[in-house]
């Protein structure tokens, strides 16, 4: 507690001040850190994200043989990775599209943009993925 | 700019036993540029040859490719099943 919030505090226990005007003064001698509204406090900024972590869980009751896999992938190889994918000629593309396909992953590597890559970046900084699935759980951040 | 990683850490351990691996990256970089340098002009003999079906740009990709490796630097695996564990890093 600093020595105005005391100081102000003492006051009110005196009588000197109201218990509103006391609250006036408290919200103005808030210490930054302790901002009312926490979506108005600037971001601290954590520096730009730099590895993508992949954290598979497999649940307790798992049994035996159940994996836990743990990557760490720098985001510079993912950007690297990108920019040689768009250097792929497309009939082979097509092939590795219709492969991805067959798995059941829907994705065309052709639209896959760099500009696209830093968007889905900067949304996982400000949020982490969770997926609980039958065996296990698998959780997506960066860091 | 980012360098390729100079080592790569292995590790395997299992019930019966422990490897640990240090591999030194640093020593292939340089064969890696001297072979690239080598085959430089074939490469580009290549690309311009096969620049119509498509696969010119992939032929000069060497730039983009040494761009992947630099960024190889902080990749880790780690897979962990019973008592059995294995992890790669490159550093």
């Amino acid at each position: 507690m600093s020595d105005n919030q005391k100081r102000i505090l003492e006051m009110l226990a005196e009588g000197k001040i109201s218990v509103d005007e006391a609250h006036r003064l408290l919200s103005l001698v808030e210490p930054p850190a302790e901002a009312k509204d926490s979506s108005s406090k600037p971001r601290v900024s954590k520096g730009s994200p730099r590895y993508l972590r992949v954290v598979v869980q497999p649940d307790t009751g798992s049994g035996r043989g159940a994996e836990r896999v743990n990557v760490r992938v720098p985001l510079a190889l993912i950007r690297a990775g990108v920019k040689l994918a768009s250097l792929i000629p497309a009939h082979v593309s097509d092939r590795v599209n219709e492969a991805l396909r067959e798995k059941g992953i829907n994705l065309d590597l052709r639209n896959i943009k760099e500009a696209d890559l830093e968007q889905l970046v900067d949304a996982l900084g400000e949020l982490e993925v969770d997926v609980q699935g039958d065996r296990g759980k698998v959780h997506v951040y960066v860091e | 700019m980012n360098f390729p990683p100079y080592l790569l850490r292995l590790r395997i351990r299992n019930r019966r036993r422990r490897i640990r691996l240090w591999l030194p990256l640093f020593l292939l970089w340089p064969l890696a540029v001297v072979l690239a340098l080598i085959l430089t002009p074939f490469m580009l003999i290549l690309a311009i040859v096969f620049l119509c079906r498509g696969w010119g740009r992939l032929l000069l990709a060497g730039p983009v490719i040494f761009r992947c490796l630099s960024a190889l630097s902080g990749l880790e695996v780690d897979v962990k099943r019973d008592h059995e564990r294995i992890i790669v890093s490159f550093c």
